[in-house]
C-alpha cells in the first residue's frame, strides 16, 4: 500500500483534497506550545501501539519540550537503552519521524532513557534515577497496561492494579502531574451515553441498586484469598493453573458487571487514581483505537486487542456476523495521541478536567451494519483473485455477501457446522478402516485445521460479542472537545481533536484493512505458524 | 513558477467503458439475485447509451450517472479497487505510465483532469502515481446516490474552465504546461495550455490538430515517440 498522506477527505466541501487542512480558530486559553516549552515529561508505556504514536508525535510536533524521560523494560540480553536506541527508533512509525527531527544525536539530547518494570515499587525505576529525576519531572504520562481481554488474573492485577499503586507513589515523589492512560470501556455492560466521571465505588450493575458495593480493597483481598486458593488447588481442578486464574478474572468481572478482566481491572486504577488526594491527575479513556489516519502515516496498525482480528475473520470469508444497529467506537491512533498530548497540555497549565473519552460516536458514529458490508467487500476483493486454495470455496467466500445474524441463530448456525463436521470427520474415519490411511490421512487433517480455525473464530467473535452485540454505548467527548478549543491557533496547526473529518468508508476501506492487511495479518499468520 | 501536465483519462491514459463500468457493479450486487436483475437493466440501457452518446455528450453524461442512481456509498467505494483490478488495469495503454514519469521527471505536476467520478479515480491515480485530481464527484443523501452529479459537472468547457481556476489557485503557468487528451470534446482543455498533445486522437481531433499543429501521440502503440517538448535536452 502507498502511504495516502496527500489524500485527505473534506467532508466540508466533500472532495479528496491534497493540501493543507482547513484551519481551525481556537481561543488561546490554553498554549500547548508553551505549556511543553522548558518542561520536562516523563512517558511510561511508550513501547506499545499507542505509545510508540505519542512519542513520535511529542519528538515532531513539540520541539519546545526540553527534555523526555522514557522507560524501558529491559528484554532478555538487551538493556532499556540499548532496546530504544536499536529497537523502538527503528520501528516503522518512529523511523521516518526520527529521520525528519535530525537523527539519533538531536535524539539523544533530548531523550533520556530509564530502566524500569511497571510491576515494581516506584515503576522499577532504580533509586540513582528517581534521585536525578526529583522535582524535575512536570508531568507523568502512563500508557502501560495489560490491554490482553481476558489474561490470568495476576497478570492483570499486577500491572492494572498494583502497577497503578506504584505509579501514583512516584508520581508523588517526583512531585508531578499524572495523565493516566485507560480505556472507555471501563463503563462495563451499559447502554446509551457514558458520562466523562470517575467515582470511588463504581461498578457498572451499581444502578441495579441489589445491595452489593464495590471496594477496591475488598477486590484485592479477595484477589489474594483467590489466587492463594488457586496455587494450592484446594477445588482439586485438573485444569493448568493459567486456564484457571484466566476463568476466575472473567468470572469476577462479570459478577460486578464488566465485560471482562481487563475493564474491570483498569477500572479499578482508575478509582485508585481517584481517591489519592492532592494528586493533579486527569485520566484519558480512548475507546477501541485503530489505525492511523495520517500520523506517522496513513494506516500504521499494531494494535492485536483492536477490530484487527475481525478485519482478518471478515478477510477469511466469515459471513454471518451478530451485531446490532449502533455505533461501533473506533477511533484512530493518531486522534488518540493528539488527544493524549492536548490533555497533557491542559494539566500542566492546570486548566484540565478529570476524564476525557477519546472517542467518535458522539461527533460521528459509524454503524455497525455498515461495516459488516465492508468486511464482505473486503473478503469479495481478496477471493476472486486468489488462485491458492479451494475453488469452489473461493467462489462462496467472493461471491456470497456477510449479512447481520442474531446470536441466536450464531448458536443455531454453529450446532449446525459441528454436526456437518462430525459426519465428514466419521465418514473419513470410515473410508480409513477400508482405504487407508495413506489416502485418507491428509483430508482428516485438513479437516482437524478447520475446525482448529472455525474454533480460534468463534472465540475471537465472543470476545468481541459485548463491543458488537449486547450493548450499545456512546462515550460522550465533551471535555476533549472543550479542551480542543482552548488551544491556540498555532497548537492546531500541530495537533488536532477532529474525529468529524473522518470519512468512514474511506477510512474503513482504504486506511484500515489494508493497515490491517499489511502490518497485522503478517505477524498473526507467523504466531499461528 | 509552476508547470503542469493536465491529463484526461478515459481514451487518453486508457480504454475504460461506461458500459463495463456498469455492468462491474450490477454483477456485483449483494446477492446473485440482485445481481442478475441489474445486469439485464445495464444490458437493456446500452442501445440507449449508443445513441444518446451519438445525438449529445451531455445529455449521455447526465443519463450515465443516473444510472448510479439507490447504489450505498459504501459500496462504490468498497469495490472500487476490484473495480480497478477487474476492468481498468487491463485497459491502460501501454506507454501510459512512460509518458506520466516522463513529465514528472521533467518537472510538471501531473493533473488528471476527467469526467470519472472520484471513489473510482483513487485507485487509477495512485497506480499511476498521480497525487491531484480534479474529477466528478456524485451527490448521495444520506450515504445513497441521488444520481446526480455535484455541480459543476466537469466536461468540455467546464474542464477548460476548471483548469484555469485550478492553475490560478496553484500558482500554475498554463503557457507553460502541456495537456493530454483524446477526444475534440476537449479542444477547450488543450487550447488553454501552452503545449497541448493529442493523443491517442479519433478522427474529429486529428483533424483540428493537424490545422493548428499540435502533435499527435499514440500510447497504443509501445513504439511511439514522444512530442519533442517532452525531450529532456530541450526542457532544460
Amino acid at each position: 500500500m502507498k502511504p495516502l498522506t496527500n489524500w485527505r477527505w473534506n467532508s466540508v466541501r466533500g472532495e479528496y483534497e491534497t493540501g493543507n487542512p482547513v484551519p481551525i480558530e481556537g481561543t488561546g486559553e490554553i498554549s500547548a506550545v508553551d505549556a511543553f516549552a522548558n518542561k520536562t515529561m516523563l512517558l511510561l508505556g511508550g513501547t506499545g501501539f499507542v505509545g510508540k504514536v505519542v512519542l513520535a508525535m511529542i519528538l515532531d510536533r513539540f520541539p519546545e519540550l526540553k527534555c523526555l524521560v522514557v522507560q524501558v523494560r529491559r528484554k532478555k540480553n538487551l538493556t532499556g537503552e540499548e532496546r530504544f536506541y536499536m529497537e523502538i527508533l527503528h520501528s516503522p512509525p518512529l523511523r521516518t519521524i526520527v529521520e525528519r527531527i535530525g537523527g539519533e544525536e538531536v535524539l539523544r539530547k533530548k531523550v533520556q532513557v530509564v530502566e524500569g518494570d511497571f510491576n515494581q515499587p516506584l515503576c522499577g525505576i532504580p533509586p540513582g534515577a528517581i534521585e536525578q529525576l526529583k522535582d524535575k519531572v512536570d508531568v507523568v504520562v502512563n500508557l502501560a497496561g495489560v490491554v490482553d481481554f481476558d489474561p490470568p488474573v495476576n497478570e492483570s492485577f499486577d500491572t492494572n492494579i498494583f502497577g497503578t499503586e506504584h505509579l501514583i507513589e512516584l508520581a508523588q515523589l517526583l512531585n508531578a502531574k499524572l495523565v493516566h492512560v485507560s480505556t472507555s470501556y471501563v463503563a462495563g455492560k451499559k447502554n446509551g451515553r457514558i458520562p466523562e466521571d470517575v467515582s470511588i465505588g463504581y461498578f457498572p450493575f451499581r444502578d441495579a441498586d441489589d445491595g452489593r458495593h464495590f471496594s477496591v480493597a475488598e477486590e484485592i483481598r479477595w484477589y489474594e484469598t483467590f489466587v492463594d486458593e488457586m496455587r494450592q488447588n484446594r477445588a482439586g481442578d485438573q485444569r493448568p493453573l493459567r486456564e484457571r486464574l484466566r476463568e476466575g478474572g472473567m468470572n469476577r468481572a462479570e459478577y460486578w458487571g464488566w465485560t471482562n478482566t481487563y475493564t474491570y481491572t483498569k477500572s479499578m486504577g482508575e478509582q485508585l487514581i481517584a481517591r489519592t488526594p492532592g494528586l493533579t491527575y486527569s485520566i484519558v479513556r480512548p475507546a477501541i483505537v485503530e489505525s492511523s489516519l495520517h500520523f506517522p502515516f496513513a494506516g500504521w496498525n499494531e494494535g492485536f486487542t483492536t477490530s484487527a482480528p475481525l478485519v482478518l475473520m471478515g478477510g477469511d470469508g466469515v459471513k454471518g456476523w451478530p451485531v446490532r444497529n449502533g455505533p461501533l467506537e473506533i477511533i484512530p491512533v493518531d486522534l488518540v495521541a493528539s488527544g493524549i498530548l492536548i490533555v497533557t497540555a491542559a494539566v500542566l497549565c492546570g486548566k484540565n478536567k478529570r476524564v476525557y473519552h477519546l472517542a467518535s460516536a458522539d461527533e460521528n458514529p459509524i454503524m455497525l451494519p455498515r461495516l459488516v458490508a465492508f468486511l464482505g467487500m473486503n473478503s469479495r476483493y481478496k477471493h476472486k483473485h486468489k488462485k491458492s486454495g479451494s475453488r469452489l470455496a473461493n467462489l462462496w467466500k467472493a461471491y456470497v455477501d456477510t449479512h447481520v445474524i442474531t446470536v441466536e441463530s450464531l448458536a443455531a448456525r454453529r450446532a449446525r457446522v459441528h454436526r456437518g463436521l462430525d459426519v465428514i470427520h466419521a465418514a473419513l474415519t470410515l473410508g480409513k478402516t477400508i482405504l487407508g490411511p495413506e489416502k485418507v490421512g491428509p483430508y482428516l487433517k485438513s479437516l482437524r485445521d478447520t475446525r482448529r480455525q472455525i474454533r480460534q473464530q468463534e472465540v475471537t467473535l465472543d470476545k468481541f460479542l459485548p463491543f458488537m452485540f449486547h450493548n450499545s454505548f456512546i462515550f460522550e467527548t465533551r471535555n476533549i472537545r472543550e479542551a480542543a478549543r482552548m488551544l491556540t491557533n498555532e497548537d492546531l496547526k500541530r495537533v488536532q481533536w477532529d474525529p468529524k473529518i473522518i470519512d468512514w468508508a474511506d477510512y474503513w476501506v482504504n486506511i484500515h484493512t489494508k493497515g490491517i492487511e499489511k502490518w497485522i495479518r503478517p505477524v498473526f499468520a507467523g504466531r499461528r505458524g | 513558477m509552476n508547470k503542469a501536465a493536465f491529463y484526461d483519462l478515459d481514451g487518453t491514459l486508457l480504454s475504460c467503458n461506461l458500459v463495463t463500468m456498469h455492468a462491474y457493479y450490477a454483477r456485483n450486487d449483494r446477492s446473485l439475485i440482485k445481481s442478475a436483475y441489474q445486469l439485464t437493466k445495464v444490458l437493456l440501457s446500452v442501445p440507449l447509451f449508443f445513441g444518446l452518446d451519438l445525438y449529445s455528450r451531455s445529455l449521455f453524461n447526465i443519463f450515465s450517472f443516473r444510472a448510479y442512481r439507490g447504489m450505498h456509498r459504501d459500496r462504490l467505494i468498497g469495490l472500487a479497487d476490484d473495480l480497478f483490478e477487474v476492468t481498468l488495469k487491463p485497459s491502460i495503454f501501454p506507454r501510459a505510465q512512460a509518458l506520466i514519469n516522463t513529465t514528472s521527471e521533467l518537472g510538471y505536476r501531473n493533473i488528471l483532469v476527467t469526467g470519472t467520478l472520484d471513489f473510482t479515480i483513487r485507485p487509477i491515480a495512485l497506480h499511476f502515481g498521480i497525487e491531484e485530481v480534479i474529477c466528478n464527484r456524485l451527490e448521495f443523501n444520506n450515504h445513497i446516490a441521488t444520481g446526480r452529479v455535484l455541480p459543476p459537472l466537469l466536461a468540455e468547457n467546464e474542464k477548460a474552465r476548471s483548469i484555469r481556476v485550478y492553475a490560478a489557485r496553484e500558482g500554475i503557468d498554463l503557457a507553460q504546461s502541456c495537456a493530454f487528451s483524446d477526444s475534440s470534446a476537449d479542444v477547450p482543455m488543450l487550447s488553454s495550455v501552452g503545449f497541448p498533445v493529442a493523443t491517442n486522437p479519433t478522427r474529429r481531433l486529428r483533424r483540428v490538430a493537424l490545422q493548428r499543429n499540435w502533435p499527435i501521440l499514440e500510447l497504443r502503440e509501445a513504439s511511439s515517440t514522444f512530442p519533442p517538448f517532452l525531450k529532456p535536452a530541450k526542457a532544460s
